[in-house]
């Protein structure tokens, strides 16, 4: 009796444990138009890796952090930098293998235009209320803004708003000046305001955005040649695109945008080359580990402190 | 005192939780025999029955607080705090170990070639399936499928030992004698010896057990520990030369080469020949992707003839049976005390998963809630609940409405040559009912907590000034049940965060917007409430009170009111209850402060311990209001359920 009980729940966890691998579950956003939904939607990705290929979109890099948590989701494309480094400073078991998209454009600061506030008076900023989503890239981009520009930001009310609501309060001028992600957010904003600086500015200032591609250890461990291979694809699909853009329908379609906010959407978006990657990003010096460190101690808290070293949350063997 | 409090929270914990399984059986046995003495006093559905009884609430938070300390594993770690720690060890090896043994059928049922070979042999003959269906020529049809056949050759070749590269034999013995060795190390009770000093000096400057938000020490402090530590690292290393193997025989690397010159022969035909159709262009370049892509997996040689690997299975089950006697002890109390998760090691740090990460421990959220309950520190720098001092010329200026200033004949003044700005008359006005003068200060509390209660009482307080005439009116009028009935009930069942956007755009960001949310929650409740308490009052009570010449006015302040004052209460300690409920949706509007929005932010950081905190501030705050309104209803309706 004791062995049948035993061989039972033996073959449960085996069946268990078999079925658990059987796809990749990967995480995406909408909305957000990059050359790899090609790969996705023509099944080059289950092509190569010879396993089905779920794709799950998420609201939110957050959300992506805790569907990895809880094993739902192996990859990650396209997370952003800010919940990456949150989570590692939760101590999650995930890792950055690679860089998806790098963007200069598609973060942004509105200010409304009836507040006569520019990047000359930005001190006059101090007293009044803006909206901000916390602890995203947007908020990274708002605190380098402030600090470049002089602005104390403990003289800032600060309201914490997804981009939309906050295209809103803008509008209505609830808000003096919004931060946020997303090409309709910010169009709506850009009605009402002007950036508060541009792209070359931000660029000065250190303000460079990248989302990367993060996995679970786990299944980096178990499954090392399914990450390679998609990482493979990504820079196959990203290498395709560069040379012919013919199937820009293909993409805005899988994201969910008009053909115009796809095409003007990717024009702010670059996705660096393997040897970009290796050489720009996790080289010694590269934006990606200082970008990491730098977040991960700016949004350091007591309960989830910074990391003594962050490299060891970077993975780069899966780009060879 | 916090500090103390803190360091010795283990000892604590071990004691409380010996006090807690002492009144849980205490509890128990008194309520068992209150119910022994009262079976015979009282029959079955007597009301009487279901009061008092202190000793139920005992064991019920007993209860839950030795289920919390349990699953979060606050027990574990009180009595034995250097559990975690040797559990990192342990996990470190299965860590280390995982890239080899995932190839072998000991977690998962098949063997890894065993698997690929299903794989990419049906993902060949799905390629060739779709060929016959494809627009193609028949001589490319034909050549394709050629390369196919040899494809899946190059596939099933590598697990014929004839074609085994020659080294490879020799590479798994030595792997396996290098796994026998370490599994006899790992018996070995002096295996790796002593510790260096300076290990010791490290591992002792390493913080306890969640001492912070670390959580997990993460270098050896036991000698058990030290043992793994060291397994771990050359199982390592071991795993490392077992992943990069390859099966990379002469004769597959001659396979390979053949099909590559294939491939790009065919390819480089198919990209001269100009009069193709538009649908074979396309068809045919995905068919050559497609055999790259397999061609690209084939050249791992990642398949080993069936039974080459097998004496180093062997060894790994060798290691493991050793691995998990040498954890002694410990295995156990990590299945009994540690429920409902495990602790892995991560490549930077050992880290709680399972209920040990999503329940913080007791204590942990204790000290958290003391942390950002410190008014210096609080949360986003503003405090939980503090006061601070405020002018009453601010506080009682909403008395007098702004415009008074704009009736004032003249001009604001205007600053002078030398920069001084003269008041006069207009402005002095303007000053006062804005506030804007020198008043004494009183303390006016504030911070998240007082942030969200004062909304929750605004959004109440409105909702029944508001609802329960209407309410009542309802209940007592025709015209006003049937004109104001179809607007209640339909925006009643809308969930409050549906009307979120909407509110944003009229309310804007301010308090306003959010208190309105509250009072719409409120406000139906009470309507509803108050209405079915007006429609239940007895007609024999109204007709009396007509008899003895009561007018319209006393028979609604004396019958109809205390009538349905039951039916009012209760719904005030509904509303109450989603009120609390939906401040949390109504703070993620335009987040500034209030424990909705503190929930919010520490959501996004996965800062669980802050999150728990938020979710036991709302049930405690609930409680309280609760507690009053249960204070008020004994008072104030104490024949309720006597009539």
């Amino acid at each position: 009796m004791k062995t049948l009980l035993k061989t039972s729940t033996a073959a449960i966890a085996l069946a268990l444990a078999g079925n658990a691998v059987a796809d990749v579950n990967v995480a995406y956003f909408l909305e957000w138009a990059t050359p790899n939904q090609i790969a996705k939607v023509e099944k080059a990705y289950d092509d190569a890796m010879g396993e089905t290929v779920n794709w799950t979109n998420f609201g939110s890099g957050v959300g992506m952090t805790e569907a990895m948590l809880s094993g739902d989701i192996d990859i990650s494309y396209s997370q952003g930098l800010t919940p990456f480094a949150n989570a590692v400073n939760a101590n999650a078991p995930i890792k950055m293998i690679a860089i998806a998209v790098a963007y200069g454009a598609a973060d942004d600061c509105i200010v409304r235009s009836d507040s006569g506030i520019t990047k000359d008076n930005a001190s006059e900023l101090e007293g009044q209320t803006v909206a901000v989503p916390l602890n995203t890239m947007a908020d990274f981009g708002f605190r380098m803004t402030m600090s470049n520009l002089g602005v104390d930001v403990s003289q800032l009310t600060i309201v914490d708003q997804e981009p939309a609501d906050a295209a809103v309060s803008l509008a209505d001028g609830a808000v003096v000046m919004a931060c946020a992600y997303g090409a309709n957010s910010l169009a709506k904003m850009k009605e009402v305001g002007a950036p508060m600086l541009t792209p070359a500015e931000k660029a000065a200032a250190g303000i460079s955005s990248f989302d990367i591609i993060s996995v679970t250890e786990t299944f980096a461990q178990e499954h090392p040649d399914l990450v390679r291979t998609f990482v493979e694809v990504t820079h196959e699909a990203n290498a395709a695109w560069a040379a012919d853009q013919s199937k820009l329908g293909v993409i805005a379609k899988d994201a969910g945008m008009t053909e115009e906010a796809t095409t003007s959407q990717m024009s702010g978006f670059t996705f660096p080359t393997v040897a970009e990657q290796k050489r720009d990003y996790f080289g010694p010096e590269g934006i990606a580990r200082s970008m990491v460190a730098f977040m991960g101690n700016m949004f350091a808290t007591s309960d989830t402190p910074a990391l003594a070293d962050y490299n060891v949350t970077i993975d780069t063997s899966f780009l060879d | 005192m916090s500090e103390f409090l803190f360091e010795q929270r283990n000892t604590i914990v071990a004691f409380l939780i010996i006090g807690l399984i002492i009144s849980l059986a205490l509890s128990i046995v008194k309520g068992r025999r209150v119910m022994a003495t009262e079976r015979t006093d009282l029959v079955f559905g007597n009301p009487a029955k279901a009061l008092g009884g202190w000793y139920w609430i005992i064991t019920g938070m007993s209860f839950v607080m030795l289920i919390w300390f349990y699953f979060s594993w606050d027990a574990a770690r009180a009595y034995n705090p250097k559990a975690a720690n040797e559990l990192c060890q342990v996990a470190k090896v299965e860590s280390a170990i995982k890239p080899m043994r995932s190839q072998f059928p000991l977690d998962k049922q098949n063997l890894r070639g065993t698997d690929l070979i299903a794989r990419d042999s049906a993902q060949l003959e799905r390629i060739n399936n779709s060929l016959q269906t494809l627009a193609l020529q028949n001589s490319v049809k034909l050549e394709a499928a050629a390369i196919l056949t040899s494809l899946h050759s190059a596939l099933v070749d590598q697990a014929n030992p004839v074609y085994m590269k020659a080294s490879l034999a020799t590479e798994f013995k030595s792997i396996a004698a290098r796994i026998d060795s370490l599994t006899a190390n790992f018996n070995d009770p002096d295996f790796p010896g002593q510790p260096t000093v300076a290990q010791q000096a490290a591992a002792a400057a390493q913080p306890g057990w969640g001492d912070t938000g670390k959580e997990i020490p993460v270098l050896a402090t036991t000698p058990l520990g030290y043992r793994y530590e060291a397994i771990a690292a050359e199982i390592r290393l071991i795993a490392k030369d077992f992943v990069k193997l390859r099966n990379t025989s002469p004769h597959l690397l001659a396979q390979v080469a053949d099909i590559n010159s294939r491939i790009k022969d065919a390819k480089a035909r198919f990209k001269a020949d100009l009069n193709i159709s538009i649908e074979e262009q396309e068809a045919r370049t995905r068919l050559y992707s497609q055999l790259n892509k397999m061609l690209k997996r084939i050249d791992d040689g990642a398949i080993y003839p069936p039974n080459s690997l097998d004496d180093i299975q062997s060894s790994l089950v060798a290691f493991d049976k050793t691995h998990i006697a040498q954890q002694g002890s410990l295995k156990a109390f990590d299945t009994w005390m540690m429920p409902g998760g495990r602790i892995m090691a991560g490549n930077s740090a050992c880290s709680e998963q399972g209920s040990g990460r999503w329940l913080p421990k007791p204590s942990d959220t204790l000290g958290t809630l003391m942390r950002i309950a410190d008014p210096d520190i609080g949360f986003k720098d503003i405090p939980l609940l503090w006061y601070r001092w405020q002018p009453v010329g601010g506080m009682i200026a909403f008395l007098f409405p702004d415009w008074i200033a704009e009736l004032v004949p003249g001009d604001y003044p205007r600053h002078t040559q030398n920069g001084e700005i003269k008041s006069n008359f207009k402005s002095n006005v303007q000053d006062f009912v804005t506030g804007n003068y020198e008043s004494f200060s009183i303390p006016v509390p504030m911070g998240h907590m007082w942030d969200s209660i004062i909304r929750v009482v605004i959004g109440l307080f409105f909702g029944i000034i508001l609802g329960v005439p209407l309410g009542l009116f309802m209940g007592l009028s025709r015209f006003a049940k049937g004109f104001f009935d179809p607007m209640v009930e339909l925006y009643r069942p809308v969930p409050p965060l549906a009307w979120a956007p909407l509110i944003l755009t009229i309310f804007g960001i301010q308090d306003d917007g959010k208190i309105f949310l509250l009072f719409m929650v409120a406000f139906a409740i009470m309507v509803i409430s108050a209405r079915t308490g007006a429609t239940g009052t007895q007609l024999s009570k109204i007709h009396a009170a007509h008899s003895l010449g009561a007018s319209h006015r006393q028979i609604l302040r004396r019958v109809i009111l205390p009538n349905s004052l039951p039916e009012i209460l209760t719904g005030i300690r509904i509303s109450i209850g989603v009120c609390w409920g939906t401040l949390v949706a109504a703070e993620m509007l335009a987040g500034t402060t209030g424990i909705g929005f503190v929930e919010n932010v520490a959501r996004k950081q996965s800062d669980y311990e802050v999150i728990w905190v938020t979710i036991i501030i709302l049930g405690v705050l609930g409680l309280l209001f609760d507690l009053i309104m249960r204070a008020v209803i004994t008072r104030t309706i104490p024949w309720r359920g006597k009539g």
